[in-house]
């Protein structure tokens, strides 16, 4: 699904913020990206979903490598991912609806199908009775309801979540996680960049480790491990 | 309760609440500027009118002079001798019926008309008004002359024929007045043309401007729509909406203020003195071409925008 090698970032003519990165994601996996504030975790995702390109190293997605890929093919392969914002990034002008409609529109889905499909989608996740409010008039909580019907409305085939419970109560983020999982069942491979300890203790995936720029992947056995050892 | 007809289309003005069709994606209609666009669009419009209008008003005047005039000549019998002694009428009527006789069956006059004096008087009434009596002014005679050809050398045959009536009658091609006006009204003509064309630079530079400002205001939305997968064109097509609908409201604008600009300018034309100057009244082809400048305008509109927003965003990651 996606393969990362050895690549690293700098931004300018700055030092790298990430170095040596490598790893592979199967289809269908499951992992949290963790690490301190600063540790690269939300410039990872920028290459995950294809904000930036690498500059060094190779990136595969979906069976074919990206650094040599034209706009128009980076299109094709933008629209098998969905991404949640940290800060969100809701269009102003659009309701809750459009907003949530947008992946499917670009797609080019027919407008009853969007509709359908959206309306069910606001629903569960209980915005149904805001379905024609402005971003501007919703709390952050709802904001960031909307922002992730919005990454997972076109059944992604990847998912990048940067802090996704964040401004949610835990009740509505372990409904939203159990969203996620029942996406990652039906094949959608999900990263989730998350500092919420009880979230990934709760769902025992892998975790991504950033730490100054580096990157190594825990199992959930090691991790358990460790903190049995620690005393934890 | 019925929901009223075209409900879909309402736009329900609560606040914080969007009803009714989708119009763009990115936050096109809210920024600054957009009010300004479509006044500038519609005064570009309005002077382009104005330009193409004078254009064919200027086409109509020369065509009509050239038509009018071409292969005609005027003989002139002068009222007064090369001495200075004036020619009393009955010896200009002579003259002139001498000269008429001399060119009667000349090959390369089509017809010749010898002027009476009312004719002459009805020429002149422009100038000296109809009340004036001319009986006591000296009037050179006049032939009027329709040719089959103005060669050089048929106005050279004919001189030398007039000559032989009387040295001092002198033929008047029109040529050389008419060709100093033509070339004075071919000048404005281009001058125009020019004046449209620098209106269309700086109206597509307006655009490109426009188009380049919003673009950069809202580049952290088009990333977005990138992120999800909007192609260049997808992005493309709501900017060149937006132009479009900017510039048909400015067009349409223009167009009506020089619609009206035009007709009073007419109708003030109308009441001026018309023997003077060639109607300038337009086509009917004119007018249609004149009204249809919004689609122009739309059509410059959509092509400039078009271009600017698919070269920005080849710029962009």
């Amino acid at each position: 699904m996606i393969t990362f090698e050895h690549v690293g970032l700098r931004y300018g003519i700055g030092p790298e913020v990430l170095s040596d990165i490598h790893f592979t994601l199967e289809p269908g996996s499951f992992h949290f990206l963790t690490g301190a504030s600063g540790a690269g975790k939300t410039s990872l995702l920028n290459l995950m979903f294809l904000g930036r390109k690498p500059t060094r190293g190779l990136v595969h997605m979906f069976g074919q490598s990206i650094n040599g890929l034209n706009r128009a093919q980076l299109c094709v392969i933008r629209q098998k991912i969905g991404v949640v914002f940290q800060e969100f990034r809701l269009l102003p002008n659009l309701s809750t609806l459009d907003n949530v409609a947008l992946p499917l529109r670009i797609a080019g889905r027919p407008e009853k199908e969007i509709r359908n499909n959206v309306n069910e989608l606001l629903e569960w996740v209980g915005l149904g009775e805001h379905k024609n409010a402005l971003p501007l008039t919703l709390s952050g909580g709802q904001q960031q309801r909307v922002a992730i019907a919005r990454a997972v409305i076109a059944r992604p085939k990847l998912l990048l979540a940067d802090e996704p419970t964040g401004n949610l109560d835990d009740n509505i983020g372990f409904r939203l996680m159990h969203l996620f999982e029942q996406l990652n069942r039906m094949g959608t491979t999900i990263v989730i960049a998350t500092h919420n300890q009880a979230i990934i203790d709760k769902f025992g995936h892998p975790r991504m480790i950033l730490d100054s720029g580096r990157l190594h992947v825990e199992e959930p056995e090691n991790w358990a491990r460790k903190n049995i050892e620690g005393g934890c | 309760m019925k929901k009223p007809l075209f409900a879909r289309f309402q736009k329900d003005r609560r606040l914080g609440v969007s009803e009714g069709k989708r119009r763009y994606d990115l936050p096109l209609t809210s920024g600054a500027g957009t009010g300004f666009m479509v006044l500038l669009i519609g005064l570009m419009t309005f002077l382009a009118m104005m330009a193409i209008a004078a254009g064919f008003a200027l086409n109509g005047m020369t065509r009509h002079w050239t038509s009018s005039l071409e292969n005609t000549l005027t003989i002139e019998i002068p009222a007064a001798r090369p001495n200075g002694k004036i020619r009393d009428s009955a010896e200009i009527t002579a003259l002139a019926r001498s000269v008429a006789q001399t060119l009667k069956n000349n090959p390369h006059i089509e017809n010749l008309e010898v002027l009476e004096a009312e004719q002459i008087s009805d020429l002149l009434a422009p100038w000296l008004g109809k009340d004036v009596t001319l009986n006591d002014m000296p009037l050179p005679g006049l032939i009027s002359v329709h040719l089959y050809d103005s060669e050089p050398e048929t106005l050279k045959a004919l001189t030398s024929a007039v000559e032989s009536v009387a040295a001092d009658i002198r033929i008047d091609a029109h040529e050389r007045w008419l060709g100093d006006i033509l070339r004075l009204v071919r000048t404005l003509e281009l001058s125009a043309g020019l004046v449209t064309l620098i209106i269309m630079i700086t109206t597509v530079t307006a655009i490109m401007g426009a188009v380049r400002s919003r673009m950069a205001e809202h580049k952290d939305d088009i990333e977005l729509l990138h992120m999800m997968g909007a192609s260049d064109m997808y992005v493309m097509r709501q900017f060149r909406r937006h132009a479009l609908i900017l510039s048909f409201k400015g067009a349409l604008g223009g167009v009506t203020f020089g619609t009206l600009t035009l007709a009073g300018m007419a109708l003030l034309n109308r009441s001026a003195a018309q023997s003077l100057l060639p109607d300038f009244s337009l086509s009917g082809l004119q007018v249609l071409g004149l009204l249809s400048l919004p689609l122009a305008v739309c059509f410059i509109a959509a092509m400039t925008s078009r271009f600017t927003v698919l070269r920005v965003l080849s710029r962009m990651p």
